[in-house]
C-alpha cells in the first residue's frame, strides 16, 4: 500500500507534535491499566482488559489502545508545516467521528493559533490500515488532501528511525477502479530555536546555572554531538562510495550525482564580505570580553580600595590625625 | 560510546540528579487516580502551612507547550494555564494550554476574560481523556527574567484564595533563546502578612534597570518552588530517536544573530547601572562608617556577574560560528587559526 509519493510536497513536523501523540497515547494507555478497584473512566477507542505491559504481562497479549487525534499547521506553497496536535474522539467500531467535538476544538485552537489550520489526523499503531481510509474520507470535508501521521509506539530498542511515517492519499485506478490508498511521503524535523532548548533539556537534562566551566561544558557536548552525528554519517557515504569503487556494490548514478553536487557546495560561503562580517562579529566578541575584564577590575580594584581605607583610615584615627570629614 | 562515559562523568561531578530513566510501569505517574484526588482536595493540608508545596514536576510536553507559546508572543507577554494533580508536597503539570490573552502585565483581571475559554477547553479535555483539573497558570517575561511583579503577586494571592492548589510559573523566552538553557520559575505566594521563617536563598538573576524597582519592593512575598522534569518511556524513546534528525538543527542554530537585539539591550542597561552605582560610590566615600558590613553584595560586584554572563553567552555564540566556518569553509586550507576563541574564556571565572 505504501510506495514513495511522487507530489512533490514537503512536510515539516515539529518535535511537539510527536509529544503530543506520544503523550495523548500514555495517557489512554495508563488510564486502561488501573487497580482491580476502581472502574475505567476513559473515553478512547477501544476496551481492553488490564495488563501493564503490552508485549508480556499475565495472561492474555494486549492490543494497546489506538489514539486518534488531528494535526494541525500551515501551508505554504509547496511546503506543509505541522506545528501542533490535539485529540479527536472516534469510535473504530461504529466508525463514526465526534463531529461538534472536532469543530469545538478547532474553534478554541483558532482563538490562540489564528494561522493555523486543520492539516490532517493522526493515529497510532504500526502500519496503516483499511480502516483508516474512513477517517481519512471523513475528514476530506475539511481538508480536500488531508494527512495521515502515524507513529509506532512499539519501543524498539533496536530501532534507529524516528518511527513516525506520513501518509498522503493518491487515487490510483486499481483493476479498472479508481481507489484511494496510502503512500509515504518523506518528511523533515522542523524546529524553533526555543523548541529545540527545551527538548534539548527534557531530553539530555542540561544544568541550569552551575559555574562558567559547567555551562561551557555544555555547550560543548552539545556541539560535539552533533559534530559526531555528522561525522558517522559522512563515513556511511563514504564507506558506501570506496564499496561502489571496489565493484561490490553496483554503481548507482542518481546517488553519485547527488554526491557530486554536495561536494561542489564546499566551501558553503567564501565571499569577501562573509569573512569582513565573520571577523567583525568576532571583534565585537573580543571587545565585550574586554568590557567585561574591565570592570570585572574596577570592581576588585573599588574592594581593595575599600579595604585599604577601612585599614589606614582607623590606624590614623587612632594616631591622633584628623580625617578629612 | 565514550561520549555516554564522558557525560556520565560530568554528571557526577556536577552532583546531577538524574531521573531515573523511566520503565513501561513507571509510566504511572501518568495516571490519573479522581478518589484520591477529590480526598486531598477535601483534607486540605495546604491551609495550615504555607509553605506546603516545595516541588514541581512539569512533563516534557507542558514545558515544551509552554515555552513554544511563550516565544511565539515575541516581546509580548502570553499567558495560558496547567493541568496536572497534585502528590505529597509536590504539584505535578501534565499539560498547558495557550489563554487568547495578551499583556497581563498592565492589566489585573486578564484572567476574567479567559473564562469562558477555559471553561470550553476544560469541557473538551475531559471529554477526549484528559481528566486532570487546572493546577495552575504560566506567563511570560520575555527579556526581564522570571519573578512575580506586583500584579502577579495580587493575582496570585487572589489564585491561592480560591482556587488552591494553585501553583504560578513564569518562564523568559529571550532568556531562554539566548543562553541555551530554559529560563523557567515556579513561584507560590505566602498569604498576607506571613513573615517566611528564613530567607530563601534564591538563584541571582540580573533584572534590567526600569524592573528592578517592581521586583525588590515584592520579592519577599512568594516562595520559588524547585522545579524538576519528567517524560514517559515512549517520550524517552522517541526524544532519543528525533536526536538523529535535528542534530542538524544543533549545529546549524546562530544564537549569535537571533540574540542581537537582547543582547544590545542587556549591554545599555548594564551602562545605566554602572552610572547608578557611580553615583553611589562616589557617596559614600566615608570611612568605616559609611558601606555597609559586606551582608549584600555591593553593587558594583553585581554588575561584574552581569557582564561576565553577558560576555559568555556572547563566546559560546561566536564559538559555534567559528566551529562551523572550520568545518564547512576550510576546505581550501586556509590558515584559520584555531585557538583563538579559548582565550578569553578561562580569564572569566564567577
Amino acid at each position: 500500500m505504501a510506495s514513495s509519493s511522487s507530489r512533490g510536497l514537503t512536510f515539516k513536523l515539529h518535535p511537539l507534535v510527536i509529544v503530543n501523540i506520544s503523550d495523548h497515547y500514555t495517557r489512554v494507555k495508563s488510564q486502561l491499566n488501573l487497580p482491580p478497584s476502581l472502574t475505567s473512566t476513559s473515553s478512547a477507542a477501544t476496551s481492553n482488559n488490564n495488563n501493564n505491559n503490552s508485549n508480556g504481562g499475565e495472561n492474555n497479549q494486549q492490543k494497546p489502545p489506538r489514539v486518534y487525534g488531528c494535526v494541525i499547521g500551515v501551508q505554504r506553497g509547496r511546503t506543509v508545516e505541522i506545528f501542533n496536535s490535539f485529540e479527536l474522539i472516534y469510535d473504530p467500531s461504529t466508525r463514526s467521528l465526534d463531529r461538534s467535538f472536532l469543530e469545538k476544538k478547532q474553534e478554541l485552537y483558532k482563538k490562540v493559533f489564528p494561522h493555523f489550520y486543520v492539516l490532517g489526523w493522526y493515529s497510532t499503531g504500526s502500519d496503516a490500515q483499511e480502516s483508516d481510509m474512513h477517517f481519512h474520507k471523513a475528514l476530506m470535508d475539511i481538508n480536500e488532501s488531508p494527512l495521515y501521521v502515524l507513529l509506532n509506539p512499539a519501543i524498539n530498542p533496536a530501532q534507529k528511525d524516528l518511527p513516525v511515517t506520513i501518509y498522503e492519499s493518491e487515487l490510483h485506478v486499481i483493476d479498472g477502479v479508481p481507489q484511494l490508498i496510502f503512500v509515504r511521503s518523506s518528511y523533515t524535523i522542523e524546529t524553533v530555536e526555543a523548541e529545540r532548548i527545551s527538548v534539548d533539556h527534557v531530553a539530555h537534562l542540561k544544568p541550569s546555572g552551575g559555574s562558567a566551566a559547567t555551562q561551557l561544558a555544555a555547550q560543548l557536548t552539545g556541539i560535539h554531538s552533533a559534530i559526531k552525528m555528522l561525522n558517522s554519517r559522512i563515513r556511511v557515504v563514504h564507506q558506501y562510495l570506496v564499496g561502489m569503487q571496489k565493484g561490490d556494490i553496483p554503481c548507482e548514478s542518481s546517488l553519485l550525482r547527488q554526491v557530486s553536487s554536495l561536494l561542489r557546495r564546499l566551501p558553503a560561503i567564501e565571499s569577501e564580505k562573509f569573512q569582513d562580517d565573520l571577523l567583525m562579529e568576532y571583534n565585537d566578541t573580543l571587545l565585550i570580553t574586554y568590557l567585561a575584564m574591565f570592570t570585572n577590575c574596577s570592581s576588585t580594584m573599588n574592594e581593595l580600595v575599600d579595604k585599604f581605607n577601612t585599614a589606614y583610615d582607623r590606624h590614623s584615627r587612632r594616631g591622633g590625625r584628623t580625617a578629612f570629614i | 560510546m565514550d561520549s555516554a562515559i564522558a557525560q556520565k562523568t560530568w554528571e557526577l561531578e556536577n552532583n546531577i540528579l538524574t531521573v531515573e530513566t523511566p520503565d513501561p510501569s513507571s509510566d504511572s505517574i501518568f495516571y490519573y487516580d479522581e478518589a484520591a484526588q477529590a480526598k486531598f482536595q477535601q483534607e486540605k493540608p495546604w491551609a495550615n502551612d504555607p509553605h506546603y508545596f516545595k516541588r514541581v514536576k512539569i512533563s516534557a510536553l507542558a514545558l515544551l507547550k509552554m515555552v513554544v507559546h511563550a516565544r511565539s508572543g515575541g516581546t509580548i507577554e502570553v499567558m495560558g494555564l496547567m493541568q496536572g494533580k497534585t502528590d505529597g508536597d509536590a504539584i505535578i503539570v501534565m499539560d498547558a494550554f495557550a489563554l487568547p490573552v495578551e499583556g497581563t502585565e498592565t492589566r489585573v483581571n486578564a484572567q476574567a476574560d479567559a473564562y469562558e475559554y477555559m471553561v470550553d477547553y476544560s469541557q473538551t479535555n475531559k471529554q477526549a481523556g484528559r481528566l486532570e483539573n487546572v493546577v495552575g497558570w504560566y506567563h511570560s517575561h520575555p527579556g526581564y527574567g522570571c519573578w512575580l511583579s506586583g500584579i502577579d503577586v495580587s493575582t496570585q494571592m487572589l489564585n491561592q484564595q480560591f482556587q488552591e492548589p494553585f501553583l504560578a510559573v513564569v518562564i523568559d523566552p529571550t532568556r531562554t533563546v539566548s543562553a541555551g538553557k530554559v529560563e523557567i520559575g515556579a513561584f507560590r505566594t505566602y498569604p498576607e502578612g506571613y513573615k517566611p521563617p528564613d530567607d530563601p536563598i534564591s538563584e541571582y538573576q540580573t533584572i534590567p534597570l526600569n524592573k528592578i524597582e517592581d521586583f525588590g519592593v515584592h520579592c519577599k512575598q512568594y516562595y520559588a518552588l524547585d522545579i524538576t522534569y519528567f517524560k514517559s518511556s515512549l517520550d524517552c524513546h522517541l526524544l532519543d530517536l528525533l536526536w538523529n534528525k535535528y542534530w542538524v538543527n544543533t549545529l546549524s542554530s546562530s544564537p549569535l544573530l537571533g540574540n542581537g537585539d537582547y543582547v544590545a539591550g542587556q549591554i545599555s542597561d548594564l551602562a545605566e547601572k554602572l552610572e547608578q552605582a557611580e553615583n553611589q560610590l562616589a557617596h559614600s566615600r566615608i570611612g568605616p562608617l559609611g558601606p555597609p558590613r559586606k551582608k549584600e553584595e555591593s553593587q558594583l560586584a553585581k554588575i561584574t556577574r552581569d557582564s561576565a554572563k553577558i560576555t559568555l553567552e556572547q563566546v559560546h555564540g561566536l564559538m559555534s560560528q567559528v566551529i562551523k566556518d572550520i568545518l564547512f569553509n576550510s576546505v581550501r586550507q586556509s590558515s584559520r587559526s584555531q585557538n583563538d576563541q579559548s582565550g578569553p574564556e578561562p580569564m572569566i571565572e564567577t
